[in-house]
């Protein structure tokens, strides 16, 4: 018996977790998903996957799956409704709003982990269809600054090569992700590299498993990434390790660079990052003498308040090394979702339409006027963390989420939850029941990445098939078809029979996709930008970088301290990131066996720490910021350095991102959730007979 | 490193054909869209040639050899249906079966070689010692039946090459050799991440995942 007679349903698809796109070969039987195995010809994970795109599938028919529309009743209850009710509510409720306060009361949020049709779909509906730029995704809140940077120096929003550029590396700086936790696979090729020689240097707060296998390991203070690159930088120039003839042919701007890099010698950066000066010099020199080396980042550079700069610093040394465009010298960005490339690729972004488009270029808005058939402002929107102060100050009056636990994912809770519950209507689409539903006046049934077609497009930049093992439970349907329908219901209808449609017209309208198609796409899929002949780009940036003059531009910027700094208040700074077994919200893997591996969490602390504060290993201990306050067990550990505390955020009951405030990205709004001051204090689990003397105020 | 630019010919059962440098036996013959049965071979991982199924005749030498570790040498002549290599295989599997309580699952990969060499777990010319059932089923995903173990080494590699765990280890001797995960713990325990890798390449469900057992039929078709 072959394997395949086992099952009644196999499809090859593509993970709805991490970034890394991992090919998976999904098997149903009686319409439930019963074994993920990996693709051995996927590109990304070549035969390998994690405990996430492998096991966590369960929750793809749990109980509590939304089944039917929801709306809000009378007495504040959701009760059970026919689509015909829900959609018909949105659109005379969205429509009265568009009239009586304009279009621009109106937002959507489209979602990081669906497809790009049904991001695509998500921002024709509120540009066409109500009329506002007011739409946005969550790599608002993680890889934003990494966009922005990537296109600011070189040209393009994505990485510059391929996960296979790990292998051809000689040496690599991973700086500020913890891949063997947040991308396993990807970790999991690094680790194997490090094993055949990779010269590996870590920079990250935290010692991470990674920092076992690599030849060096950086500690910086949370916040002084800038410093870092900068000193790192200032060694290469000042040892003659620049690549000078790249320098002259490709690139501009290294001058005032070179005068900045005076005031970051490494003793300087000592001073500021506390790494030793002697480390920092040892990192550069690996870096740059490499024939082919490579870097990669995480979130740990994008979420500050100067987030955007750093990762302008990092292509700053790439460009002085010369090591970008080939093989083994590549820039990636370990981008946190499944489709976080994707969505903002397909426009779902305040400024940009689909290929980052502006919204402001008079020709290529005309275009999208044209095939749409409606006229559109040339001002982008608002971003996330704008609509939420539109919403308090009574400015927004109604949004429309789709799959983002904004209430729970989102910085600074306290605010978050303020906006929703001042928004008139709210509509969100999801496939459970979460924090941000509590707010919504109509809740839509959606699908998972198991009951979809589509593509995603992974951190490498390839567009990948995504195939439905199993149909959406009940009456929910796909988020594609959903999205459609209320657009109709506007008053716009899309002419797409399937999402393989709509990818026809979004290559059709974007020149970096323009030889785009689901069957070309395949089983291999497609690197954009695909040329109109099919041809695509693993690796980009070989001859000429995508801006004026073909000529990468050097960035001048200087460190800049953080937006939040520990003080006798709140003595210790938070990091937060990821674990293993959950992903982001948790809404999927905290209803598989995932929950049974890992089911709590808890706070990394210092062991000199964990002495001064009196906290031993698994008490209970109190954290407060200026903006919040939450309680979890504290685990004592030598992987984090004394002054810093670290958490996740996976579990709603933690609530970490009460603690966060509002400090973000200075060009791209990108919250700082990997610096927050706060104090740490065990706490009593019962209450004690004698009463405790009141802390100091 | 220089990119090999010189091919070597080599015979395939009377076809003369060409392959890079480097090239093993088994990938020639496989690209070719030949079949040579193999059990510990995984093309994730470095070949191993532990389980001796994918044995050939190769022209002038003193035996069969594996496939999986032969690598391609100019002139070589191969016969993947020589004959004293397929009455070793087909002995080796037949061995190998022996030490089983019972049939492997008809879908797994023992199960579908020893099909190919005609052999049946009830029709065996040596019936010998055969291992005790001894289950680990601690895990929410995964399960270990050690009764089911060939020791064929593939979900160790796969821990330790694919993912880079090394939470698994090759215990015992002989008829004892066995896996284990960290020093005899759950994999919950040892230093596993719970990616499966092991489950995916074992060619006999010793690893496999809970969900899967309640579908599996034992018994041979």
């Amino acid at each position: 018996m072959p394997p395949s007679e086992r099952f009644d349903h196999d499809v090859t698809t593509t993970c709805g977790y991490c970034g890394v796109g991992c090919r998976l070969e999904a098997h149903a039987v009686d319409g439930r998903v019963v074994s993920i195995a990996p693709a051995l010809d996927g590109p990304a994970n070549r035969g390998h996957t994690c405990l996430k795109g492998r096991f966590a599938h369960g929750f793809s028919r749990k109980r509590e799956r939304l089944r039917t529309p929801l709306i809000r009743a009378a007495d504040g209850d959701l009760r059970a409704a026919s689509w015909d009710e829900a959609i018909a509510l949105i659109a005379r409720e969205l429509s009265r709003i568009r009239d009586t306060s304009g279009p621009d009361a109106i937002a959507g949020l489209a979602s990081s982990r669906a497809t790009n049709e049904d991001c695509y779909v998500m921002q024709r509906l509120m540009r066409a269809a109500i009329g506002t730029h007011n739409i946005d995704n969550c790599s608002r809140v993680c890889h934003s600054p990494t966009s922005w940077a990537l296109r600011q120096s070189f040209g393009l929003s994505g990485a510059t090569g391929s996960f296979d550029d790990i292998e051809h590396a000689d040496a690599a700086i991973l700086i500020g992700a913890n891949p063997t936790e947040g991308h396993p696979v990807a970790g999991a090729r690094i680790k194997q590299a490090t094993l055949r020689g990779l010269q590996l240097v870590t920079i990250d707060p935290r010692r991470i498993e990674l920092s076992d296998y690599g030849v060096l390991h950086l500690s910086p203070r949370p916040g002084s990434n800038a410093a870092v690159m900068l000193g790192l930088a200032h060694v290469v120039a000042r040892d003659g390790l620049v690549d000078h003839p790249f320098l002259d042919a490709r690139t501009e701007g290294y001058d005032a660079v070179e005068d900045l890099l005076a005031d970051y010698a490494p003793a300087d950066v000592q001073r500021i990052s506390g790494i030793p000066a002697g480390d920092l010099e040892r990192a550069a020199h690996i870096y740059a003498e490499a024939e082919n080396a490579s870097l990669l980042w995480g979130l740990g550079v994008t979420e500050h308040k100067y987030g955007s700069e750093v990762v302008r610093l990092i292509c700053n040394l790439a460009l002085m090394c010369g090591k970008v465009g080939r093989p083994g010298s590549a820039l990636l960005p370990l981008r946190g979702q499944n489709n976080v490339q994707g969505s903002s690729d397909m426009g779902a972004l305040p400024d940009t339409f689909t290929g980052y488009q502006s919204v402001a270029d008079e020709d290529v808005a005309q275009r999208f006027e044209a095939r749409w058939g409606v006229s559109m402002k040339r001002e982008r929107g608002l971003k996330i963390p704008e609509m939420f102060d539109a919403a308090v100050a009574g400015e927004l009056k109604a949004m429309y989420i789709f799959g983002e636990d904004v209430a729970q994912t989102d910085p600074n809770t306290t605010h978050v939850v303020a906006a929703l519950d001042a928004l008139e209507f709210l509509v969100v689409q999801d496939i459970f029941c979460n924090e941000t539903t509590r707010y919504a006046d109509v809740v839509l049934p959606a699908s998972s990445f198991l009951e979809k077609r589509g593509t995603f497009t992974n951190a490498e930049r390839r567009i990948q098939l995504v195939e439905a093992a199993i149909e959406p439970p009940g009456e929910a349907r796909t988020d594609f078809d959903i999205l459609l329908a209320v657009s109709a219901a506007l008053g716009h209808e899309m002419p797409f029979a399937s999402p393989s449609d709509a990818m026809d017209e979004i290559a059709a309208l974007t020149p970096d996709w323009a030889g785009v198609s689901h069957e070309r796409v395949g089983r291999r899929g497609l690197q954009w930008p695909v040329a109109a002949d099919g041809t695509d780009s693993p690796i980009l940036y070989g001859s000429r970088f995508e801006l004026p003059g073909g000529r990468a531009r050097f960035a001048a910027l200087p460190y800049k301290p953080p937006g939040s700094e520990a003080d006798d208040e709140f003595p210790l700074v938070l990091v937060t990131g990821r674990r293993l077994e959950h992903y982001n919200a948790g809404t999927m893997t905290r209803r598989t066996g995932n929950l049974e591996l890992l089911p709590s969490d808890w706070l990394e602390l210092h062991p000199d720490d964990a002495a001064r504060l009196w906290v031993s290993d698994g008490d209970l201990v109190s954290v407060r910021s200026a903006h919040g306050r939450i309680e979890l067990p504290a685990r004592v550990t030598e992987r984090i350095e004394p002054g810093h505390v670290f958490t996740a955020f996976h579990f709603p009951e933690v609530r970490t991102n009460l603690l966060i405030g509002s400090s973000a990205d200075v060009n791209t709004s990108c919250p700082e959730y990997k610096v927050v001051a706060v104090d740490v204090r065990p706490v009593a689990e019962q209450a004690s007979r004698m009463p405790a003397i009141a802390a100091a105020p | 490193m220089s990119t090999p630019t010189a091919t070597i010919r080599v015979e395939i059962d009377g076809v003369a054909t060409e392959v890079a440098p480097g090239t093993t036996v088994l990938d020639a013959v496989r690209a070719r869209g030949g079949e040579i049965a193999t059990l510990c071979f995984d093309e994730r991982q470095e070949p191993f040639g532990a389980c001796r199924v994918c044995l050939i005749g190769v022209d002038g030498a003193p035996g069969p050899v594996a496939a999986c570790t032969t690598p391609c040498r100019d002139g070589m002549k191969v016969d993947t249906r020589d004959p004293a290599a397929l009455r070793v295989a087909a002995a080796t599997v037949e061995l190998v079966l022996s030490e089983l309580p019972g049939p492997p699952a008809a879908h797994t990969e023992l199960a579908i070689v020893a099909r190919g060499f005609g052999l049946q777990h009830g029709a065996l010319r040596w019936p010998g010692a055969q291992h005790e059932v001894e289950h680990d089923e601690r895990h929410p995903y995964l399960t270990l039946h050690h009764e089911l173990c060939i020791s064929c080494g593939r979900c160790v590699r796969a821990c330790d090459e694919v993912q880079g765990a090394f939470a698994l280890t090759a215990t015992g001797r002989g008829f004892e050799a066995n896996i284990a995960a960290g020093l005899h713990q759950s994999f919950r325990e040892s230093t596993c991440v719970s990616c499966g890798a092991c489950a995916d390449t074992c060619p006999t469900d010793a690893i496999t995942e809970i969900s899967l057992l309640a579908m599996v039929e034992p018994g041979e078709r």
